[in-house]
């Protein structure tokens, strides 16, 4: 009889062991499967229509920001951005994915936040998007200068984030 | 009466021609099938357990575009699949796959079920040994002699009452 327990006690706990991790989880945490891959060459144009190339931006490691005039989220971390821009410089490039805009409403928004983006990729038909594995907007990419991409955030980044992602970049 | 049975042959022909006529074959685009197929086994990423083929959302519907495009170019079911599991993980799976982090999931229930199954005989049998091992109680000397005083008087009762009846 006493042997019995001897099996199941284990197998209860690691069942309950493993209630506790999914219960204890952030069900809206997807890790994403890019990490560790190549950030896709993609060519496209700006919101002025310039053509642009996301990937590596002038060798330097680059973070992608995708955002949309549309995305309250965005504007809370919008700020994150633009003290990001100012602290790093012309250590990184910044760039963005403009996801599913209006040009007008797109630019207007720039204007009226401040444009931290050397530039913003037009993704009128979220083509890219799907590209990347974008689910929603912000997300953000870190790729190092070989072009791999080392983070992606999936969620309105924070400062501690942003240098986070520059410091694995620059590894 | 033959003519009335003509007439009536006649208006059946006729039934049957208007119905080849009125029924056109259903235009089905077999892509846009092929497409349904493959966006039912996809999770819409932005929706809560939704496949892609049934969700509103922009997202699910860039998808099902994608889709369709991607067929169009020749892709197979596989491939296009494949596309969406690179990008968004094993997550966009409905069903989650048969290999790698998928295979506990798929094996653990009837394992689970198994052990359980073993655990309950085996725990039937012990209680079945305990019944049977357990020590038989022994009766006292003094026990024995009062059940044969009782049972004398239970055999002298039946015998009185049977001499009265």
């Amino acid at each position: 009889m006493n042997k019995i327990w001897w099996a199941i006690v284990p197998v209860l706990v690691i069942l309950f062991g493993l209630l506790g991790y999914g219960l204890t989880s952030n069900p809206k945490h997807i890790p994403s499967p890019l990490i560790g891959k190549p950030f896709p060459v993609i060519e496209g144009k700006d919101l002025n229509g310039n053509k642009v190339t996301l990937g590596v931006v002038n060798g330097k490691p680059t973070v992608v920001n995708v955002w949309a005039s549309w995305c309250a989220a965005c504007r809370l971390e919008h700020n994150v951005l633009i003290r990001g821009s100012r602290r790093y410089g012309d250590k990184i490039s910044l760039v963005a994915i403009n996801y599913k805009d209006e040009l007008a409403d797109a630019k207007a928004w720039l204007r009226q936040l401040g444009n931290p983006y050397l530039w913003s990729f037009h993704d009128l038909a979220g083509r890219a998007g799907l590209e990347l594995g974008v689910y929603g907007v912000p997300e953000t990419f870190f790729v190092n200068k070989q072009g791999i991409i080392v983070e992606k955030i999936s969620a309105p980044l924070t400062d501690a984030q942003f240098s986070a992602g520059v410091a694995l970049m620059s590894k | 009466m033959i003519k009335k049975i003509q007439k009536r042959l006649l208006m059946i022909a006729m039934l049957g021609f208007s119905t080849a006529v009125f029924s056109s074959p259903v235009n089905e685009d077999p892509i846009e099938r092929q497409m349904l197929d493959i966006a039912a086994k996809l999770r819409c990423t932005v929706c809560q357990n939704q496949p892609v083929s049934e969700s509103h959302s922009g997202l699910a519907g860039d998808m099902r575009n994608l889709i369709t495009e991607k067929l169009k170019q020749g892709n197979n079911e596989a491939e296009i699949m494949q596309f969406f599991v690179d990008r968004y993980g094993d997550y966009v799976l409905l069903e989650p796959p048969q290999s790698g982090n998928g295979t506990l999931l798929w094996v653990l229930p009837p394992l689970l079920l198994l052990f359980a199954m073993i655990a309950a005989v085996m725990m039937m049998k012990s209680r079945g040994k305990n019944q049977t091992s357990s020590p038989v109680a022994t009766l006292s000397d003094a026990d024995k002699e009062r059940i044969r005083l009782a049972r004398e008087i239970d055999a002298g009762e039946s015998k009185n009452s049977k001499e009265t009846q």
